[in-house]
């Protein structure tokens, strides 16, 4: 969430019911079932890590309004979620959202995005198979490595529909 | 129940999904029942103007005719005896009108080309309760002489009331002309009849004429009873069997019979000539259907992995099939009525516009048996292969795959036979079903045409027949009919030349059809274009000697079956079977080297695709 | 390294309704020797058609081919034919064995077409066949086989003469999770062997075997990676390059 936030606000600094509405219209369906109160306390705990900072802008005919913009940290931070390819557990979501976030703030080709992180999962699925030839055909090793390199070749297949479905729009 | 709607349906979109294999199996079907359409329409289409003549004459319903030949005095008291014996028959029960008897002198009448025998039936003044013959020109006999021509003999003649006829050397004035049924039209039956009155009949006793015997007509009060009356009074024809007189008893409708043998004869030589066409049929029908068949594995597996038994899959393939087979019928008849008449009225026979008789069951099951004979048979294997096999095994298509490896293959590579040639004996040798298939198509295809040459041959004795002295006109007519039975044979002959060569040409399409996939994976290997047309055609030669070795035996079996009683025999020569043993192989694989190029000219790349 | 395979400017025309499609458009591809090459993208983006121009089994419309140095492209039917018994191995989803062959006699065809003796082809088959562990099935009919062991031993034939380089079209695609198994580790021995591979697959785990990933769309390669290096990038970064510029 923390990321998503900073990525949004990397293109254009805002405020937090604008930040809220960005977040809506990036994340879709997952974005309505945000509490309000949530994206003030992620911008809150931001500003304490120092990745934001806040500044007041004078308004004409309406009180003050907080508008946050990223810290140099901050840039850097979101430089480094967006680059990680590491996979975890819930790399799906986090994915997601990553693939909302480029694509909406278009900060870097999501067709790319989806490309450089299956390349990097083939990467990973080859080492399990060399892996895997070294282990007894039939042991519990073996077994273990069977169903990682089941799972990755999911996330692959479900990667390669995002990209068929990106390119899809990009040609409408 | 409602399962058969649905084979209905099925089986009339399958019907039109692939049209063109349907119309060339119902093409190859019609030959067949048209040609037995037209015998089955030829037979009997004398009847209806012969029964018009019969019923305007009053004709005989039995007849006892006595012939005996002249001058023999042991037999004028037998004669005697006979005439008496006639005269209680027209008292006997059941008669309702007797005519005659008349007496029959003999004697010889002159005609263009030559002298025909001749019968004056010797008639009293009338009127006649039975055979009052129909006048059709001039007027019957009465006073002032002169004779009555039949009018077949009047046609011949080209006489007519006024003309004069040389009889016994004297001419003679022509009086009428008349129709009858107690005889047949001349010059196909003999011999020529004229009537004459008694006063004339004197004459033409002192000119040479002699007395050979009479005829008594009798009509019974049920014409239908006729053989029985015939049957109950048998013993009146008893004569010692030393003794040269003749007597016999004939039925209405056995002279009706004899009256167009012509026809009959034209009927049956058509009959004999559907029969051999309908048995080549059933070659190139398996073949067909067996091409469909491949190609529609598929439903029968989707069908059975849906839960249809093999009997309901059968029942789609039979309706197919049947409805192929009743149309190839229902044409078939309907060719036979529309060329009968024409055909028939070439006939000298014939008392009138001949009429196709009306189609009664018996004539339509004929045809139709034999349509279904031929698409059945053609269908029993492929069929049962087809539902034999296991279902994934149809839903994954491609053919059925060989049974065994072989060692003839391996002897050949031995012994040095190039590659192609190794790679076709292998082929062929290890899908034996299709091996047989193909081959007793082309087997069926080999003795049609040793047939064809029998036929050929036999056309020779057609013309061996010398002419007889006092038969020139009858004998022409006969010529006539000889030369559309020499027609008939020869179109036969050629008929089923043309259907074996159309026959291997579908066995050869269809083996380039089946080996399409295996050649494009010997290209893909590195075989050329040319190797793979020769493995082809090696693969189809092991068929074809099959077809040979079988086939000329089969040949030669089915002509004896057919000719046999009066025709001598005919042998077709140890030549020209050699070199028809000879020339079959060479010709097969000129025809199966056509669809063979033309594969291996297609891209390879399309049949290597995951279909 | 010499270069195996030499592609430029390929292309290859479906007559279609209209205006053609190209289902190959304008490809160059340069593989060396030793190389295993893998091929990927959605259906119908023309990778099988690829690799039938670049084994012959198709002609291109344009464009130019070599083999180990040889032009190609121009080679007529036979030609071609002669040059791919001796150079080319091709391996299908489909399997394309000779039904009426046996294992044995099916891995010898190759050998007997170029000219070797009958002695010499069964040699080199049986030994084949032993290496790929379907030894037991010499004397087998396709139809008696399983789909790997008929997947073997198609591989067996397209190494028999040792050819240049191996054209593999989805060689997993009819196989189950073993049997992709086996071919896997066959393709593994095989970058060992350094035999020149270039495999089109929609499988993930045979892509990743590959040196290199080309990726396919529409006719064209739109995407070359190297499965061996770190991850890349830098197209990632250039696009975030106006982050730290702005304001």
């Amino acid at each position: 969430m923390q990321d998503v936030i900073l990525s949004l606000l990397a293109k254009e600094p805002a405020h937090g019911y604008e930040l809220r509405q960005r977040l809506v219209k990036a994340l879709g369906p997952a974005g309505g079932a945000l509490n309000p109160g949530q994206v003030y306390v992620t911008l809150s705990r931001l500003e304490r890590a120092g990745l934001v900072e806040a500044r007041e802008v004078a308004q004409p005919s309406h009180p003050d309004k907080k508008v946050y913009e990223l810290t140099a940290s901050g840039r850097e931070r979101v430089m480094l979620w967006l680059t990680d390819v590491t996979w975890s557990r819930v790399a799906p979501l986090e994915f997601h959202l990553k693939l909302a976030a480029a694509a909406a703030t278009r900060l870097t080709d999501p067709v790319a995005l989806v490309d450089s992180q299956r390349l990097e999962l083939l990467r990973e699925l080859r080492q399990l198979q060399e892996l895997a030839l070294q282990e007894p055909p039939d042991s519990d090793g073996a077994l273990l490595l069977e169903g990682a390199s089941l799972r990755l070749q999911a996330d692959i297949r479900w990667l390669e529909v995002c990209q068929q479905r990106l390119v899809e729009r990009e040609s409408r | 129940m409602r399962w058969m709607g649905l084979a209905v349906r099925l089986a009339a979109r399958n019907l039109r999904r692939r049209p063109g294999q349907a119309l060339l199996l119902l093409l190859t079907l019609t030959i067949a029942t048209g040609v037995l359409g037209v015998a089955m329409s030829l037979y009997g289409s004398a009847d209806a103007p012969w029964n018009r003549v019969w019923r305007a004459t009053k004709g005989f319903h039995v007849s006892f005719t006595v012939y005996h030949p002249p001058d023999e005095p042991g037999d004028r008291a037998l004669v005697a005896e006979l005439r008496h014996r006639a005269t209680q028959l027209t008292s006997a029960p059941g008669v309702v009108a007797a005519g005659g008897p008349w007496s029959h002198l003999y004697g010889s009448i002159q005609i263009d080309g030559g002298t025909e025998d001749l019968t004056a039936e010797v008639r009293d003044p009338g009127p006649y309760q039975v055979d009052q013959p129909l006048v059709t020109s001039g007027a019957w006999l009465g006073d002032g002489g002169g004779v009555v021509l039949e009018s077949g003999l009047a046609a011949t003649l080209h006489a007519s009331a006024g003309d004069t006829v040389t009889i016994q050397g004297r001419p003679f004035p022509v009086r009428g002309v008349a129709e009858t049924v107690s005889r047949g039209r001349f010059p196909l039956s003999r011999p020529a009849q004229v009537w004459v009155t008694l006063e004339t009949a004197q004459r033409l006793r002192d000119l040479g004429m002699t007395e050979e015997g009479f005829e008594l007509q009798l009509r019974l009060a049920d014409p239908d009873r006729a053989a029985d009356f015939v049957a109950a009074h048998q013993s009146l024809t008893a004569v010692p069997s030393s003794s040269s007189v003749i007597p016999f008893m004939e039925t209405w409708r056995q002279r009706r019979t004899e009256s167009h043998s012509d026809i009959d004869i034209l009927a049956g030589t058509l009959f004999a000539a559907g029969t051999l066409i309908a048995i080549l049929t059933i070659a190139t029908a398996s073949v067909l259907i067996a091409g469909r068949m491949a190609a529609r594995i598929h439903q029968v597996g989707t069908l059975k992995a849906v839960g249809v038994t093999p009997r309901q899959v059968m029942l789609v393939l039979v309706l197919e099939h049947s409805a192929i087979a009743a149309a190839a019928t229902a044409v078939g008849l309907g060719i036979g009525r529309l060329l009968a008449p024409p055909i028939a009225e070439t006939s000298v026979t014939v008392l009138g516009r001949p009429e196709p008789p009306p189609l009664t069951l018996t004539r339509v099951v004929i045809v139709a048996a034999v349509a279904f004979a031929v698409v059945l048979l053609g269908t029993v294997r492929p069929a049962l292969r087809g539902i034999r096999q296991s279902t994934l095994r149809s839903l994954a298509a491609g053919p059925r795959p060989p049974r065994h490896p072989g060692r003839l293959a391996g002897l050949a590579a031995r012994a040095g036979v190039p590659l192609p040639g190794v790679l076709g004996l292998r082929s062929a040798w290890r899908r034996p079903g299709r091996l047989l298939t193909n081959a007793t198509g082309l087997a069926l295809g080999v003795a049609m045409i040793v047939v064809a040459l029998a036929l050929r041959d036999s056309l020779d004795l057609l013309d061996l027949r010398p002419p007889e002295p006092g038969h020139a006109a009858s004998d022409a007519a006969v010529a006539i009919l000889y030369d559309q039975i020499r027609a008939i044979i020869l179109g036969t002959a050629g008929l089923l030349l043309v259907l074996a060569t159309v026959n291997a040409w579908i066995v050869a399409v269809f083996a380039a059809r089946d080996a399409a996939r295996n050649q494009a994976v010997l290209r893909a290997v590195g075989a050329t274009p040319r190797q793979t047309v020769i493995a082809l055609i090696v693969s189809q030669l092991g068929a074809c000697a099959i077809a040979v070795v079988a086939g000329i035996p089969l040949g030669l079996g089915l002509w004896s079956l057919m000719e046999g009683g009066d025709l001598p025999e005919v042998s077709v020569s140890a030549m020209s079977l050699v070199l028809l043993a000879a020339a079959v192989p060479v010709v097969f694989a000129v025809i199966v080297s056509v669809p063979a190029r033309l594969l291996a000219r297609q891209p390879v790349a399309p049949l290597l695709a995951y279909e | 390294m010499s270069k195996v395979i030499e592609a430029r400017g390929l292309v290859r025309r479906y007559p279609a309704d209209g205006s053609p499609i190209r289902a190959v458009d304008d490809v160059d591809l340069v593989v060396e020797a030793g190389e295993a090459v893998s091929v990927m993208g959605p259906s119908g983006c023309g990778k099988s058609t690829l690799l039938h121009l670049l084994g012959g089994l198709e002609r291109p419309d344009a464009g130019e081919l070599s083999l180990a140095g040889t032009r190609v492209d121009g080679l007529s039917e036979t030609q071609w034919a002669v040059f791919r018994r001796r150079n080319v191995g091709f391996v299908f989803q489909a399997f394309h064995l000779v039904d009426e062959l046996t294992a044995v006699e099916n891995v010898e065809l190759p050998t007997l077409l170029v000219g070797g003796s009958r002695r010499d082809a069964r040699r080199r088959a049986m030994a084949l066949l032993e290496r790929l562990g379907v030894a037991e099935q010499a004397d087998h009919l396709p139809h008696q086989l399983s789909g790997g062991e008929r997947q073997r031993v198609a591989v067996a034939r397209a190494l028999v003469n040792e050819p240049l380089v191996v054209l593999a079209d989805e060689p997993t695609g009819n196989l189950d999770s073993r049997a992709t198994g086996d071919i896997l580790r066959l393709f593994g021995e095989l970058r060992q062997a350094r035999q020149t591979l270039l495999i089109v697959t929609h499988d993930a785990r045979v892509a990743s075997t590959a040196d290199r990933l080309l990726t396919m769309r529409d006719g064209a390669i739109v995407a070359q990676t190297r499965l061996g290096e770190g991850t890349s990038v830098a197209g990632l970064l250039a696009g975030l390059a106006d982050l730290g510029g702005e304001r």
